[in-house]
């Protein structure tokens, strides 16, 4: 048998090359989107964890700080609590490099004197260097190889709206310590470091070594104790714990979206692999007519199976690498930019991940072979030899695979009333049900739609009849294109949708003239400062009326991290910036400019069922605050939570620090790009982003766009698998349609008929996976932002039609499927007239 | 006077795996003229079918020249002999080749279709002609429920819906009872005569052949007349 | 005389002479390299003159223009049950330039500040080391200025929430220390017996030929000292006499001077004796110098000529494998006397960066009867190959 087995497959991949093309390309296909998002999730935590480890390697506990710097005092506490074996601080800010937009580093301010392990390469460090040279600091060999810097060369960094001149004072190889430390960690002395950025007496992270012997969580709890609840004392696990939870939605969004893929993959195998049992059915028969048995005729296929399983793999595996390698830079901006984490600079590839990734692949091509293998190999010789074809099967049980979709999608939906609701991930639950209900109902949808056409001549409706009658083929490449239009659909209405509503709320809240912050602000952090000479000079600049100032930080709402802003709120015409979901205007804003309340946003109101007349905690640097909620506002903001209060009650608490940046309204009848270049001309070596009103919008949008652009890639993968599967399967037809073919060349039909024939069977494909996805598709969309987004993010979204986008992406998706149809169309209308065969038709 | 169909010494060979070739037919030289009814006979495998595929255009002769109503298959293009073959020529199988997924009216309707004739007249033509072999209750009917015998007045009324000048049907009995077989010959010269076409059919049946005007044999791929 | 280091200002880290100096030693694994060179404002420090015009009490702080600089006590005390302890305890000043970095951070300096303490306990026969070293800023440790009374102090060590202190109490000196990790701690109080005496005319205390090597040098080398003493969790009320050293100076060291041993010995005749030998690299005496002490507290300084030291006896420190002389016959001006380490290992080994380890530790001093003549101190740097930078 295994003799028959090689000899055979070779033949039959001989005879279906493209075929056999199509089915691997569909596995690579899968398994690549699967492995680039696996390695993408991974390596987005693995570069917290090497940049943990490079900095606080030999650390057992870290104090890290409910806000955005810790008074270096608490240093001296750390150091007095028995258990501990040695502690020293850290000063951490990210700075821009001069020239290079988003080109972070991460400096670390420490002490040099402390035990502290520093991996020096090269000459050996003169000590008084460090802290006597003014801007000293010692960059990884890595970046200095990369930009060509040499020690001794000037190198500048922007922090805030302040340039700083830095000097290469040392090389330092972190990935000597750890191999995904990133190369633009930056080490300084701390006292430069505070200096450099105006942050005396402040660090951001108190390092701790345990004594041996000691417990750690003792140690851990004294500290908490001593320190108080403005902090909090953390082992490596948990911080990797805490932004893995920061993570956990982002990562969970692309996991599903990569399985999606490879659900539509599997759709694409058990396609193909049917096909070629069809084709193969009178040779089984011969074969179990021989004597073969059920268990070797199962052998056979699956092995079959398995073969093109592997070789899908093995393109799939370079495939992902490369699709990871190549949307690395963009998913690391979005991290950068939503979550501040470091970026991604190091891709780590463990060996088990891309097991994982062949196991999902061949076990992929199992999965979609099992059945019609137990099929073919369930029935006996004289039914694999008679003339019954597999056709008709699917077509008698469209109405019973329709009910079970039915019962699929009403089941879900009941257990989502009566019990899903409070769970979180059940929106997802509701998205998988509505996903496999589409594949069960696409039969006898398409059995129904073709049923109604009537059949005037030998034209479009023509080619959809032949589809309803070959609905085994069909109803599979148009239920996973279905899939694929549900998902594009689907996500394009809920993106469209986010954006819209986000247009207009920023219509509405973001009204000054002119806007200004430090350069790359939100990847920078909390830190970056505007100098307050240079705000006091934009102030006072001609043409300027009046003057937003906001600071901005993350901060702690009991363990989770909220978004906390200050702003001018008494400002004249103040009311209007932030959109009230709940709460009077004129109230609300009394409350909070007079009495210190705040204002929440939506998301963090819904999470944690807080409403005006309700308290938030917030940790100050003196402990936990409470604050009164005077309103809920619109907010649209990515780390879970927001609060806004006046500028006055946040410096009261948190203490006075820079702004991090001001909004300036000009004297009505300014032109405000022209005060822009005004401004860019006066303050051109302040390393400050100076945006009118319509540049912040765009990029506000741009950074929109950015964040998605990971979930149109996977879109694009899923319907390209997809427009795969509608070349599959014509191509099938064609060949097992080659008497009713040669019947239409034997009766007048010209090639060229036959070509449009199949063209037109493409396109039918396409019609009615586009018909069937946007049913899907709108579901799917109202889960998103109805469920899905209220579970994991909490905004208010209004569902709009981005009818370009939706007309566009018909067009493509038709055009896709025309595409798709050309090769299977041109093999269709070479076939003979003199091909009419007993058996067929 | 024109012919409906002419031969001029066709042969047609098919190259053999060992290397060399075969004739399927040899210097086959005949005509037929317009409204003559010609039965071929002969053993499987002696060039029946071959001759019919050579007249229907759907194969070319290695040799010699097909004419159908007096123009040269070798001068015209595959387009042209398509569309010769859409409109002037009607074609019977010996296994019906009706399309399930068509009812009976749109069977018969599909040269018409094929055509881009979209007008009531085909249909009314399909539903005369079925009305004529006895189907006029069938119309609507899925093919699969018609039995062996109505199969192929259907394939006839099929062959005949574009008005052809010249019929050929490959055994048209062949896969039917002699009861059966009786009744769709009778159909089928019948029918032939009142559209006054010319038939050239191939049949196994002395009986059949001897209805015909002219009985040929063919023999190892030589034509005996 | 306890030497702090000149070779801070050279270049030569990795070479095996600079392990001489402990300060250095420390710098240099602290940093896993080399230190501050010669000129990093090293023509700003002020080098040891013999005219040096003396200035006390003033003088008992901090001499912020030289570059190093430590406070140095030694002693043995008993405890009301009978125990014996040996202790040291060492404040240095570790300067790193001479002006303050303008930087707007407490943590900019111009030293450090490094406090060695160790205690000896002869009875468990258990030697016990503690140590800070911190740069100099108002949150971790620095050093005051007259009239304050407070001389220096620092952090304990991390675990530990009580400072290590040095103040000065109108004629003596008070200190403290303590270790928790370790459980131990004292706080002395210090009353001089005898007055202050200088090491070398005029406090100039030559180290050898090179222009700068000498030091500024005194020593108050009989303190009544009383208070309280805690080893093994258990504080007990201590008394006894210590010895005082001060030193300060700047690269006083010459490059081929590798160690040293130094002898602080308090006779029960009412004498003392200071001694110390500078070795060279291949293990010479290349320079020494003593000083005796009458009992009236009158001096004598002494040349090499008139000094003989034999070791009598050796120990290998099974941690470092650095091998001590732990017994000698000393000769000084025609008398002899025989000291013996009071128990072997008595070892201080840092751990704060790179290995670094020194013998400090308490002797008995006899004569060749086995009479004790008298106790004392001895400090024994540069052995063992593995001391030095191991990068």
């Amino acid at each position: 048998m295994i003799g028959y087995f090689c000899k055979a497959l070779g033949a039959h991949l001989r005879r279906g090359r493209s075929l056999l093309l199509l089915t691997v390309l569909g596995v690579a296909l899968g398994v690549a989107s699967v492995l680039s998002i696996q390695i993408i999730n991974l390596n987005a935590l693995a570069a917290f964890e090497g940049s943990m480890q490079a900095v606080s390697g030999d650390a057992d506990l870290s104090v890290l700080g409910r806000m955005p710097a810790l008074p270096e005092s608490l240093y001296v506490d750390v150091l007095a609590e028995p258990g501990v074996q040695s502690a020293w601080p850290l000063v951490r800010v990210r700075a821009v490099l001069d020239g290079h937009e988003d080109f972070f580093l991460d400096i670390v301010g420490v002490d040099f004197f402390a035990p502290v392990r520093v991996p020096w390469q090269g000459d050996p460090v003169d000590f008084s260097q460090p802290l006597g040279q003014s801007g000293w600091a010692a960059f990884t060999p890595q970046l200095a190889a990369k930009m060509g810097w040499r020690i001794g060369d000037a190198v500048t960094v922007s922090k805030g709206s302040q340039r700083l001149p830095l000097r290469v004072g040392a090389l330092v190889d972190f990935q000597r310590l750890t191999p995904l430390a990133s190369p633009k960690l930056v080490l300084m002395d701390i006292a430069q470091a505070q200096h450099l950025l105006g942050r005396k007496g402040w660090v951001q992270q108190i390092d701790v070594v345990v004594a041996e012997g000691a417990d750690v969580d003792l140690v851990r709890q004294r500290l908490q104790a001593r320190l108080g609840a403005a902090v909090q004392v953390l082992t490596p696990a948990q911080r990797t714990r805490q932004t893995a939870g920061l993570l956990a939605a982002f990562r969970l969004n692309l996991t599903a979206l990569s399985l999606i893929s490879l659900f539509v993959g599997l759709f694409l195998i058990y396609t193909s692999t049917q096909a070629s049992l069809v084709r193969r059915r009178a040779e089984f028969g011969m074969l179990r007519s021989l004597g073969a048995t059920r268990g070797q005729l199962f052998a056979l296929i699956v092995g079959e199976v398995v073969l093109l399983g592997a070789l899908g793999v093995l393109a799939g595996l370079p495939l992902g690498y490369w699709a990871a390698q190549a949307n690395v830079e963009r998913v690391s901006a979005t991290l950068t930019n939503l979550y501040l984490l470091d970026e991604i600079s190091t891709l780590k590839l463990p060996p088990w991940l891309f097991g994982l990734a062949a196991l999902s692949g061949i076990g992929g091509a199992l999965a979609g072979a099992l059945i019609p293998a137990l099929d073919m190999s369930r029935r006996n010789a004289r039914a694999l030899l008679s003339d019954f074809t597999l056709h008709e099967k699917i077509g008698s049980l469209a109405p019973q695979l329709g009910a079970l979709g039915t019962t699929v999608l009403i089941l879900t939906g009941g257990w989502y009333t009566w019990l899903g609701r409070t769970w979180q991930p059940a929106g997802f639950v509701l998205a998988i049900a509505i996903l496999s209900a589409l594949p069960l109902l696409t039969p006898l949808a398409i059995r129904t739609l073709t049923g109604w056409i009537a059949v005037r001549g030998f034209g479009l409706g023509y080619s959809l009849k032949s589809l309803g009658a070959r609905l085994q083929n069909s109803a599979l490449a148009v239920a996973s294109l279905a899939i694929a239009v549900s998902m594009l659909l689907g996500i394009t209405l809920m993106v469209g949708s986010f954006r819209q509503t986000l247009q207009v709320w920023i219509r509405t809240t973001v009204q000054a003239d002119i806007y200004i912050a430090p350069l790359a602000w939100r990847g920078q952090g909390d830190e970056a400062f505007l100098a307050p000479d240079l705000v006091r000079a934009l102030r006072l600049f001609p043409g300027v009326q009046a003057m937003d100032r906001l600071r901005g930080f993350v901060a702690y709402a009991d363990e989770q991290r909220v978004a906390l802003a200050g702003v001018d709120i008494g400002l004249p015409g103040g009311s209007s910036r932030f959109a009230l979901l709940a709460g009077t205007p004129q109230r609300v804003y009394r409350e909070v400019r007079e009495n210190g309340a705040v204002l929440i946003g939506e998301t963090l109101a819904r999470r944690r069922n807080l409403w005006p007349g309700d308290s938030l905690d917030l940790y100050t640097p003196a402990g936990r605050q409470s604050f009164a909620i005077a309103g809920v506002y619109y907010d649209y903001s990515p780390q879970g939570g927001a609060v806004i209060m006046d500028l006055q009650t946040l410096t009261a608490h948190w203490g006075e620090a820079g702004l991090n940046s001001v909004a300036l309204y000009l004297e009505p009848d300014r032109d405000a790009e022209v005060v822009v270049d005004a401004l860019r001309a006066a303050f051109a070596d302040a390393a400050i982003e100076i945006r009118s009103n319509r540049r912040l919008r765009q990029e506000a949008f741009a950074i929109f766009d950015q964040t998605f652009a990971i979930t149109r890639l996977l879109q694009g993968i899923s319907l390209l698998i997809a427009v795969c599967g509608i070349a599959l399967m014509l191509l099938v037809q064609a060949r097992e349609q080659v008497s009713e073919l040669a019947l239409y060349r034997a009766v007048g039909a010209t090639r060229t008929q036959l070509f449009g024939f199949f063209i037109g069977k493409g396109m039918g494909m396409g019609l009615l996976g586009l018909l069937l996805g946007a049913g899907g598709g709108i579901l799917l969309a109202l889960i998103l932002v109805f469920v899905i987004n209220r579970a994991y993010f909490g905004w208010t979204i209004q569902l709009y039609w981005p009818w370009q986008a939706i007309v566009q992406q018909v067009l493509i998706i038709l055009l896709g499927a025309v595409a798709a149809s050309l090769y299977p169309a041109l093999k269709a209308s070479k076939t003979p007239a003199m091909e009419l065969r007993r058996e067929d038709v | 006077m024109t012919r409906a169909l002419t031969f001029e010494n066709v042969s047609k060979t098919y190259a053999l795996a060992s290397g060399g070739s075969k004739y399927a037919l040899r210097s086959v030289s005949f005509g037929v003229s317009p409204g003559r009814k010609v039965a071929i006979v002969g053993r499987s495998g002696s060039g029946k079918s071959t001759l019919l595929h050579l007249a229907a255009g759907i194969d070319g002769p290695s040799s010699g020249t097909v004419r159908v109503l007096e123009r040269d298959f070798n001068t015209l293009s595959e387009g042209e002999r398509t569309r010769m073959r859409r409109d002037e020529i009607g074609l019977i199988f010996q296994f019906f080749h009706l399309l399930p997924l068509l009812s009976v009216r749109d069977n018969v309707r599909l040269p018409a279709m094929i055509a881009g004739d979209r007008g009531s007249a085909a249909r009314s033509r399909a539903e005369e002609l079925l009305e004529r072999v006895g189907l006029a209750d069938r119309l609507d009917d899925a093919v699969q429920q018609l039995s062996g015998g109505e199969m192929q007045r259907v394939a006839i009324c099929r062959a005949l819906l574009r008005r052809p000048r010249l019929l050929l049907a490959d055994e048209p009995t062949g896969n039917l009872d002699d009861e059966n077989g009786r009744r769709v010959m009778e159909l089928l010269l019948a029918l032939t005569a009142d559209e006054g076409a010319t038939l050239i059919y191939v049949t196994h049946s002395r009986d059949f052949a001897s209805q015909a005007d002219a009985v040929w044999e063919i023999h190892s791929g030589e034509l005996q007349i | 005389m306890k030497m702090f280091e000149g070779a801070l200002s050279e270049r030569q880290p990795m070479h095996p002479r600079t392990t001489i100096t402990r300060a250095c030693n420390l710098l240099v694994a602290l940093a896993a390299c080399c230190l501050l060179p010669a000129l990093a404002g090293a023509q700003n420090w002020r080098i040891a003159q013999p005219d040096y015009a003396w200035s006390f009490p003033r003088d008992h702080w901090a001499r912020s223009n030289y570059k190093t600089e430590w406070w140095y006590f030694t002693g043995h005390l008993d405890a009301a049950d009978g125990r014996r302890f040996g202790y040291q305890f060492t404040f240095f000043r570790v300067g790193l330039s001479p002006e303050k970095p303008d930087l707007d951070s407490a943590w900019a300096t111009s030293e450090l500040i490094m406090g060695h303490a160790a205690i000896s306990d002869l009875a468990q026969k258990q030697h016990y080391f503690a140590e800070v070293l911190y740069r100099t800023t108002p949150l971790l440790g620095g050093f005051a200025t007259y009239p304050d009374t407070l001389i220096a102090w620092s952090r304990g060590p991390a675990g530990t929430p009580e400072h290590w202190t040095l103040s000065w109490n109108g004629s003596g000196f008070d200190f403290a220390m303590a270790d928790q990790g370790q459980g131990i701690a004292f706080a002395l109080h210090t009353v001089p017996q005898k007055p202050l005496i200088f090491q070398g005319p005029n406090g100039y205390s030559r180290k050898g030929a090179g222009a700068s090597a000498a030091s500024h040098y005194y020593s108050f080398t009989r303190l009544r000292t009383t208070g309280v003493l805690k080893v093994g969790g258990k504080t007990a009320a201590v008394s006894g006499d210590s010895w005082m050293d001060k030193e300060f100076g700047t690269n006083q060291l010459g490059e081929h001077q590798v160690g040293w041993d130094w002898f602080s010995l308090q006779l029960a005749d009412g004498r003392e004796i200071m001694l110390y030998i500078l070795r060279d690299t291949a293990g010479r005496v290349d320079y020494g110098r003593a000083t005796l002490v009458a009992a009236d507290g009158t001096t004598r300084f002494l040349k090499r000529e008139s000094l003989a030291l034999r070791t009598t006896k050796k120990w290998t420190s099974p941690q470092t494998k650095a091998t001590y002389p732990a017994g000698w016959e000393l000769n000084v001006d025609g008398e002899t006397f025989l000291l013996t380490a009071e128990m072997a290992d008595q070892e201080n080994r840092s751990a704060l960066g790179r290995p670094l380890f020194y013998w400090e530790g308490a002797v008995r001093v006899s004569d060749g009867k086995g009479r004790q003549l008298g106790k004392g101190y001895v400090e024994l740097t540069g052995y063992g190959t593995g001391n030095r930078p191991g990068i």
